[in-house]
């Protein structure tokens, strides 16, 4: 009776968790890599893929005949015949990896053999079309296909997918059983994604940096494309990295060429801060703010301002009056300092802080890319006069272009600030859309009124102030320019700059949007004579190529 | 005397003992055949190597059966020392150079290709030694002086088999010769005397042999050592627990892939269970149920005193060996290397059960006519 018992317990009691444990060492399994998601751009042009190549592994115990087994394999893959014997003969393991990333032609010349004991599994590549193109933010993936870096990174999750299996019935020894059919667990593959970008603006956006590379031969050249809505149409970034050759072991280097410096670094803006000056300005004197400027006020033509002791000057010598008697839209024109040292000062730190921090400074942006950094900002109760003087005009306060681009596109889009994203939408293989991307408007920042205004303002400096390098007949463009000293321990570091032009097109409605930085050009000392021709190289690609 | 003078009622027999006996052991022969083809075909190039082997003891077990039964047993008496020599000679005979160690034991002699298990042969010798011994004079029972050639003749053979070392054909060995005293009628207070020693003398032996105590710990955590010490008892868990109710069905056995070892021998229980599930373990241990319940029908019924003891010793070593082994695989003791009678691969096994069972119908000829 206890034996029956027992036997009972054991076989049906006990018996489902056995089986499972039983399961286990009666399989060999062979993994399925699920397909890594497709990148691609707006319209469809694919960005980043998978090839599809294998891995090819022998089962040492499952070797019936080593010589030729090792015959082939080392002249399919020109290895070393000897090492490749002793490797099979003197291992414990129940798996050996000849070779990864080959073609599918190899291994359906190694299938021609019909070679027991070699066996081989899909092991997807990933592999991106265009090399250079939008490198740092597509990013790239480790040698076992897990994204480290830019899009990759931050939508691995999505992008990676869920490996399946094959598992092979074995014997004891790892032998297959001929009869015994094996199990398939089928991958599930990754989520494609589909960018904001647009192909046509981002190759523009290479050529317009290669070409900054090559006439400027500055430390660095970037240029980013957005829509009003902080859709990010086209990213560059030079010098840059070619992502099917990139040097993994290297982190030096790949943290040099690899950063997403529009994001990551921060950067003193310069002039083309102005720009939330004049807005705050106005948009306080529209709500009947009485200590800000109205339209037409006409500012002190001093080139001078002193505050608590330490002055102030503008970049220009208001010799033979120059600057003279300007208003708001003229003083953008010029890009004169102290009347955005007046403003600032006129509304207040309150007031003025208010404006900083509502068009995102401070703050990340919340774009979907791995390392975004939030800027350096005084803390309120820290700032003296003297900082507010110099932050009216964009110095002694960091940010990064990002961060500039949306407080502008802001300025200028009707007051609305809005995060960017460069994801659209996540689909399956299938097409089915897993999740959409729509404008992430944060806050009203200004009136529509203020923001009609402020375009007006910077379409005549482009029209006929510092950013006329960026004219271009018979289109409305908008913009202002921005040359930023560098510091170096603490202290100007003389004759480097770094030199921004933000602008926009058509000026009454922006379309697009576009901040191109040459870190450290030679020759050339102003953002408008080497940021401004490029901006408009980019406007002029895309109206060639949309046909606008 | 007079009683075994007066009992020539002779009967058909209790035909149901062949026919079990019969039955079992062409199942047994199915099931070596699918537990072992994968194995055979891969040492020996020929999947129905064992089978093969099995068939020709189950013939030679069948010719075996069909002589004892149809020779009258009362003859065994008078061969009772031959037997007995014999068993000892051939169990000696494992410590010279006919002995054949297979697994770190000498459990077997060779002769050119014919191995033989003697200790098969030894516990069958040594029932018909001591139900000839007490049926000459009953009363031998009733003195320790009487008795004492019975414990001296098994203590003997329980050396021998434990040297080779065999602990568990000596651990049934020893519980035979209880049972054999205890049906011969001795006082309870010898039984006791034996009884005693005996238990206090297993974990001893278990101690004092590094291999078996590995066992008994691997026993009580098959777990620790999965690869080592616990394989065997995990495997043979698996293979039971793989079979669940109704088994995986004749042939589809997933253990015998190697996993399992001595799955056609003395694991061959847990291949079963895996196939035909607990309800084919049940049916095969209702048949073998049933068989013993013929056999002690028949050692009852017996009218000779012989008859008696010889069919109880057979039934209870039949019973013995099917109760250690089924509590082996099934994990409720610690492992050992017993046979399934009738089942399990190996020929002197087989031959001298099938043989015994002929005895068996040979007595249960020999009825009282109550």
């Amino acid at each position: 009776m206890f034996v029956i018992a027992r036997l009972f317990y054991v076989q049906i009691i006990w018996g489902n968790e056995l089986q499972i444990k039983a399961l286990d060492q009666w399989t060999r399994n062979v993994p399925v890599l699920a397909k890594r998601g497709e990148i691609t751009d707006r319209n469809g042009v694919v960005l980043a893929t998978t090839k599809e190549t294998y891995t090819v592994f022998v089962r040492p115990r499952a070797v019936t005949d080593l010589d030729g087994v090792t015959t082939v394999l080392s002249n399919v893959f020109s290895l070393d015949k000897g090492e490749l014997i002793d490797k099979i003969k003197n291992t414990k393991v129940s798996e050996i990896k000849v070779v990864k990333h080959v073609g599918k032609e190899y291994v359906e010349k190694l299938s021609n053999y019909s070679l027991s004991g070699v066996y081989f599994a899909e092991d997807v590549t990933r592999y991106y079309p265009y090399d250079e193109l939008l490198a740092q933010v597509l990013g790239y993936t480790s040698a076992d296909g897990n994204g480290i870096s830019g899009l990759e990174l931050y939508y691995n999750d999505q992008l990676s997918g869920v490996n399946g299996d094959i598992l092979y019935q074995a014997d004891l020894t790892g032998v297959d059983l001929k009869d015994k059919t094996p199990y398939y667990r089928p991958a599930t593959d990754g989520l494609n994604l589909r960018l904001t970008i647009d192909y046509e603006i981002q190759q523009i956006l290479e050529a317009v940096t290669d070409e900054a590379m090559s006439v400027y031969t500055p430390v660095s050249a970037s240029a980013i494309v957005i829509s009003p809505v902080g859709e990010v149409l086209g990213m560059s970034m030079k010098p840059s990295l070619n992502l099917n050759e990139v040097p993994l072991g290297d982190l030096e280097t790949l943290n040099k060429l690899g950063r997403i410096t529009l994001i990551a670094d921060s950067y003193e803006p310069g002039s083309t801060f102005k720009v939330l000056t004049a807005s705050a300005n106005l948009n306080e004197y529209y709500n009947g703010n009485d200590k800000a400027f109205s339209e037409t006020h006409t500012f002190n033509s001093s080139r001078f301002r002193y505050i608590d002791g330490s002055k102030i000057k503008c970049w220009s010598t208001h010799n033979n009056g120059k600057h003279a008697n300007e208003n708001l839209s003229e003083a953008l024109n010029n890009s004169c300092n102290p009347i955005f040292v007046d403003i600032a000062l006129a509304l207040g730190k309150e007031k003025f802080y208010d404006y900083v921090n509502s068009f995102g400074y401070g703050k990340v942006t919340g774009i979907d890319l791995p390392g975004e950094a939030q800027g350096m900002l005084i803390p309120k109760q820290a700032v003296k006069s003297a900082d507010l003087a110099r932050i009216s005009f964009g110095q002694a306060i960091a940010c990064t272009p990002l961060q500039l681009l949306m407080a502008t596109t802001s300025a200028v889009n009707g007051g609305k600030l809005y995060s960017p994203y460069l994801v659209k939408e996540v689909y399956s293989s299938g097409g089915a859309l897993s999740s959409v991307t729509e404008p992430n408007e944060i806050a009203t920042v200004i009136d529509e009124k203020t923001s009609k205004t402020i375009s007006s303002y910077l379409e005549k400096v482009v029209s006929n102030g510092s950013g006329k390098q960026a004219y271009i007949e018979g289109y409305k463009v908008g913009g202002k320019t921005g040359t930023a000293q560098k510091y170096k321990d603490g202290v100007i570091n003389q004759g480097k700059y770094v030199m921004s032009f933000i602008g926009f097109f058509p000026a009454d409605k922006p379309e697009y949007l576009c901040l191109v930085i040459v870190d450290e050009p030679v020759g050339g000392t102003y953002g408008s004579t080497v940021a401004a021709p490029l901006c408009k190289k980019v406007f002029e690609g895309i109206i060639n190529c949309k046909g606008l | 005397m007079l009683k075994s003078l007066t009992c020539s009622n002779k009967s058909k027999g209790d035909i149901f003992i062949p026919i079990c006996t019969v039955l079992i052991s062409a199942f047994g022969m199915l099931m070596i055949y699918s537990a072992s083809s994968y194995q055979a075909e891969l040492t020996y190039g020929d999947k129905f190597y064992f089978f093969k082997k099995q068939l020709t003891g189950f013939l030679l077990g069948l010719a075996c059966m069909i002589g004892t039964s149809l020779i009258d047993y009362r003859k065994l008496d008078k061969l009772k020392y031959v037997f007995l020599i014999i068993s000892v000679v051939l169990l000696a005979l494992v410590f010279t150079p006919l002995g054949v160690e297979n697994y770190g034991a000498k459990r077997w002699i060779g002769v050119g290709p014919v191995t033989i298990q003697p200790s098969e042969l030894a516990k069958f010798s040594f029932v018909i030694f001591t139900a000839g011994y007490f049926a000459k004079k009953p009363s031998r029972a009733k003195s320790f002086l009487g008795v004492l050639p019975v414990l001296l003749v098994g203590g003997v053979l329980c050396v021998l088999i434990m040297i080779e070392p065999n602990m568990s054909i000596t651990v049934c060995v020893g519980a035979l010769m209880l049972a054999m005293l205890f049906a011969s009628g001795i006082k309870k207070r010898y039984l006791f005397a034996i009884l005693v020693p005996a238990l206090i003398a297993l974990p001893i032996m278990i101690i004092a042999e590094p291999y078996r105590l590995k066992r008994l710990m691997a026993f009580i955590n098959p777990w620790a050592s999965p690869k080592g010490e616990g394989y065997q008892l995990l495997q043979s868990l698996y293979a039971l627990g793989s079979g669940g109710f109704f088994g995986v069905g004749l042939f589809n056995s997933r253990q015998k892939y190697r996993f399992l070892p001595f799955a056609e021998s003395d694991f061959i229980l847990s291949v079963i269970g895996e196939e035909l599930g607990f309800i084919g373990v049940f049916i095969l241990f209702t048949v073998m149920f049933f068989l013993s319940y013929r056999g002690y029908r028949a050692s009852l019924k017996c009218n000779s005193f012989f008859g008696f003891m010889t069919a109880f010793g057979i039934t209870t070593v039949f019973v013995l060996q099917v109760l250690v082994n089924a509590l082996v695989v099934s994990g409720s003791i610690p492992p050992t290397g017993l046979p399934l009678p009738l089942i399990s691969s190996g020929n002197t096994s087989l031959i001298v059960f099938m043989g015994a069972f002929g005895v068996l119908y040979n007595i249960s000829k020999d009825l009282d006519k109550v």
